[in-house]
This record gives structure tokens, sequence and C-alpha cells, in this order.
């Protein structure tokens, strides 16, 4: 399962960043540069408070090295990315 | 592998690693590296995370024309084609490539075999009888065996790959000659292995490497071929190291933990963090950190530091930073705030998780198989194998 365009998810999602977790290594912020910004302090923000569903953002998510970025359906918090 | 160096007898003896004593984390200051090159040694937790993500920090610069000496001797890292020598774009290419073969989920993967190769080891040692070296049977052998299965190179002789890690790093033992020798045959088996499995694919991670690469536009067949050269060597050393050093600890200092970190998987994993975090690697004779270059002036830490300055992240310094840590090791406490032992920012290190990972299950399968397990000689008269970088016991004479 991916969240994938398409699937019924379109504008629905939250982006979530560990901003403890994060080690700002800017993968995510290079695979989905519409979504993620590196912020001054050198981790990750989510650029807006929805997102909608891409292969760019789903591979943000499957990218971090920490598990800091995940993303989720903002109507009920479930996790959508990175899934096994 | 690298000559051991006792010491003299006129000099004291080396004290283990966890009982080095830290600075005071404090403003940037400027020191020098051996080579005489001023550097400004950043040593703040805060300070050094955000200098390890700051773009205004580079790799590459280290290594233009115009930058000042920072090694006695070029070794291998400082290959310009090494992915911890590029920067920006052209890194994260290549850094993408293998991101995906590294994530925590995927080397979770890797678990279940990981913990056959410890219990293989383990069996090995019991088989030997009490007493028995360690690190020998134990320590030196283990990252080579999970980093050979992984890249599918059960073939390949360990004598020669730690021959070729020797020479590469090795600040003394070798003429310039010898040590270019050594690297161009690195390099030709590390072309051949790509070649090999572009060929003929297997499930082992240089055949997905390499397919990666070939699916993605901009990466060379240099970089590739030092990327899988580098990824041979690169968590060999650095994960015997930690292994050694936290033995050295958990059977000294910190005895207290043993029946816990083999009593359960959960409780060795977090001691194996603390331990990554607290027990350094080295002594830092080299330089005193990670060292990067600024390519602009930037302010950090309240000090203003000029273009062109070569700036060392003391990660082992912040790693005991007051303001973040509490004293000591509190073994079995999670870490809130992430260690900086593996670095931050672009290069945060690829294998973390993997080196988590086997020195997790290495702690607890040893305390689990030798709960009696202990140090037949006092710390003070362990022998030490000083590499350029690591410092760990050579040998550790163990009884159970
Ligand atoms: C305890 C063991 C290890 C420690 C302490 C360690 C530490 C580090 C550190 C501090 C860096 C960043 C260097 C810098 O920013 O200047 C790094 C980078 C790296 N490490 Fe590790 N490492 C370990 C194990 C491993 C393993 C097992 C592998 C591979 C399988 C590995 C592969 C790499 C690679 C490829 C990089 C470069 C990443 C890049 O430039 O993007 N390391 N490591
Ligand atoms: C992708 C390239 C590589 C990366 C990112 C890498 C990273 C590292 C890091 C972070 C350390 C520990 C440094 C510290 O404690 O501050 C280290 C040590 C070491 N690496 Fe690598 N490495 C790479 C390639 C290689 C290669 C190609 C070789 C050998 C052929 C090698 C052999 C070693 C050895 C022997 C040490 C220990 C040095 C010593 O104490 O003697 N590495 N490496
Ligand atoms: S990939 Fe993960 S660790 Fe890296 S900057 Fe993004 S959130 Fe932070």
């Amino acid at each position: 399962m991916s969240a994938g365009a398409g699937d019924g998810t379109a504008g629905g999602l939250e982006v979530r960043v560990d901003r403890i977790r994060c080690v700002g290594t800017g993968l995510c912020a290079a695979a989905a540069p519409a979504d993620v910004l590196l912020g001054p302090d050198g981790r990750a923000v989510p650029r807006h408070a929805r997102a909608e569903a891409s292969e760019r953002l789903t591979e943000a998510a499957e990218m971090c090295p920490t598990e800091a970025l995940t993303v989720h359906l903002a109507a009920t918090g479930e996790l959508v990315a990175p899934l096994d | 592998m690298t000559t051991a160096h006792p010491a003299a007898p006129d000099m004291p003896a080396l004290v283990p690693l966890h009982c080095l004593r830290h600075a005071e984390p404090g403003p940037p200051r400027l020191a020098a590296l051996p080579t005489g090159t001023p550097v400004w040694v950043v040593t703040r937790h805060a300070d050094v995370r955000r200098l390890l993500a700051d773009p205004r920090f580079d790799r590459a610069s280290l290594f233009s024309p115009d930058a000042p000496a920072t090694t006695l001797v070029p070794n291998l890292l400082d290959d310009p084609q090494a992915m911890l020598n590029l920067d920006g774009e052209e890194h994260q290419r290549l850094r993408r490539t293998v991101q995906r073969a590294f994530t925590p989920r995927s080397i979770a993967r890797w678990r279940p075999w990981v913990g056959s190769v410890v219990e293989d080891l383990l069996d090995g040692l019991e088989a030997a009888g009490s007493p028995a070296d360690v690190v020998g049977a134990f320590s030196r052998s283990l990252p080579i065996a999970v980093i050979s299965r992984l890249m599918g190179l059960d073939g390949l002789d360990h004598e020669r790959l730690g021959r070729w890690s020797d020479h590469a790093l090795s600040a003394t033992a070798y003429t310039a000659e010898e040590i270019q020798q050594a690297m161009q045959e690195f390099g030709r088996f590390g072309q051949q292995l790509v070649d090999e499995r572009r060929k003929d694919p297997g499930e082992d991670l240089v055949s997905s490497l390499v397919e990666a690469a070939d699916r993605t536009e901009g990466v060379t067949e240099a970089q590739l071929v030092s990327l899988v050269c580098g990824l041979v060597v690169a968590g060999h050393e650095t994960t015997m190291t930690s292994l050694g050093n936290a033995l050295v600890y958990l059977l000294s200092d910190g005895a207290d933990g043993w029946a816990r970190i083999g009593g359960s998987e959960a409780d060795a994993a977090a001691a194996a963090e603390q331990l990554l975090r607290a027990v350094p690697l080295g002594d830092q004779e080299t330089a005193p950190g990670l060292l990067r270059r600024a390519v602009e002036d930037v302010e950090i830490g309240g000090v203003l530091i000029p273009a062109g300055s070569v700036v060392a992240a003391d990660a082992r310094t912040a790693n005991h930073d007051p303001a973040v840590y509490p004293d000591g090791i509190p073994l079995f406490d999670p870490l809130d705030t992430p260690s900086l032992t593996f670095g931050a920012g672009p290069h945060h290190c690829l294998g973390a998780w993997l080196a988590r990972m086997e020195l997790e299950l290495a702690l607890h399968g040893l305390a689990r198989r030798f709960p009696a397990l202990r140090l037949v000689d006092a710390p003070d008269a362990i022998e030490w194998r000083r590499g350029l970088l690591t410092r760990s016991p050579l040998r550790l004479t163990v009884a159970w």
C-alpha cells in the first residue's frame, strides 16, 4: 500500500515531523520539495498543514533514516507512509 | 591489520575509552590540526548539530586546490569521488540510490540473519573454551561477516580485505607506493564486482545498488565503484571498535549491567545506544572532530567563522554536553535527544541502523550465553590497537 495519487486521499494528508528524531539529512526535502523544507535550524518542516498524496511524498517518508517524517490521513491520523 | 603501538615503557598506560575526560562544551574555539592548519572546534550539542546540517559548511572544498592541509598522509577517505566528499545535489543523488537499503525498516529485515551470525560466532567461542580472546573470535569477525553477506562477498578472503583497509588508512606502516598499489587493487576489485552484478544480478546489496545507480541519471561509474568499496570497509573498523570498547566497559566499571543486557533485547538496545553515545571511538589525535569547511562567513554559537576556515564538529564533547545529557552512563535510560555519534545533516551515517543492530545483538547474545563473563587481565593491562582515528583492544582475554 502506498499513498499514491488516485486512492481517494487527495488533500487529506498530514505530514508530521518528529523534530527531536530528525537529524537534518534533507533527504525528505530533496524527495518532496513541494511538501517539506529544511528549516533554518536544520530540521525538516512541513510546508503546508495539508498535503496531497504523491509518490514523492511517499518516497520522502520512506527515505527518512530515522523515521522522523510520517504521513497520516488527516481525518483519522492513520499512518499511510512509511509502510513496510 | 593496523600495527599496534604498545605504550613505550616511560609512557603512562592508556586508559580505556570510557574513562577519558571530556572538555566542557563552550563557544567555538580556535585550535590546530596536526598539520598546523588552524581549525575552529565546535563543541556544544546544539552547535554541532547545526553545523553538520548547514550547507554553508561543506566537504568538497576541503579538497579544493586552495585548501589548507588537513591530513599528514592522504588516505582513501580523501577520495573526492567518495560519497562523504560530495555535497549538495550531487551528494543527494548518490545517497538516494543507497538510502532505501539502509532505512530502519530495511535493516530490520536482516535482524534474524544478523542474530544467526552472532550465534555462530558464539558457538565458536564456546567451543574454543575458557579463557579465550573475545576480540579475535567475536568482535573483529562480526562486522566483516555481516557486510560480506549483505553484499554477497562470501567468497572474498578476509585477509585481502584487511590488507586493503589497512593500507588505506594507515599513517605510517606503509610507503606511499604500497598504499597506492593496494588502493588500485581494491579499486579493480570494486569495478569487477560492479561489472559482475550488473551482468548477473542477485538479491544482494551490490546488485540493488548497481540497478538503482543505472536508473539514476548523473551517478558516475567512479562514484558507484567508490561507494561499493566504501561500503565494504566503512562499517568494519567503526563497528569492531565500538563493540570492543563497549565490552571493556561492560566487563569492568559497567559490570552491573551485564545480567540485564543478557536478559532482554530491549534493554540491550537501550544500552547499545547509550554506549554509542558515551564511549568514544578513539583519541581524536588526527582531528578534533568531523571536518568541514566554511564556504562563506557563518556565525555559529555566537562566533563568526570566516569563509574558508576549516571547522571540526566535535561530536564526542557534544555527546557529553550537560545541557542535553545527564552525567555518567545511565545504561538503560532511553536517549531523549539523539546522540551525534553518527553525525547529523546530509552525511548522517548511512550504516547507523546496521551498526546499532549489530551492537545490540552482539551484546545481548554474549551476555545471555556467558552470564559470568569476566576479564582475565586488569583494564590497565590492555594492549591497544591504534588506528588512524580509532583505538580499541587488540586482544581481550575473557573467562567464563
Ligand atoms: C559504530 C559504527 C559506526 C559509526 C560510529 C559511524 C560513524 C559515522 C559518522 C560520524 C559519519 C559522518 C561523517 C561526517 O559527517 O563527516 C558516517 C558516515 C557514513 N557511514 Fe558510518 N559509522 C558506523 C558504521 C557504519 C556502517 C556499518 C556503515 C555501512 C554499512 C557505514 C557507512 C557510512 C557511510 C557510507 C557514510 C557516509 C554517508 C554520506 O556521506 O552520505 N557506517 N559514519
Ligand atoms: C564511503 C566511504 C567511507 C566512509 C563514509 C567512511 C567513514 C568512516 C568513519 C566515519 C570512520 C570513523 C571516523 C571517526 O572516528 O571519526 C571511519 C574509520 C575508518 N575507515 Fe572508513 N569510511 C569510508 C571508506 C573507507 C574505506 C574505503 C576504507 C579502507 C579501504 C575505510 C577504512 C576505515 C578504517 C580502517 C577506519 C578506522 C581508521 C583507523 O582508526 O585506523 N573506510 N570511516
Ligand atoms: S529525512 Fe528525516 S531526518 Fe532527514 S531531514 Fe527529513 S525528517 Fe529529518
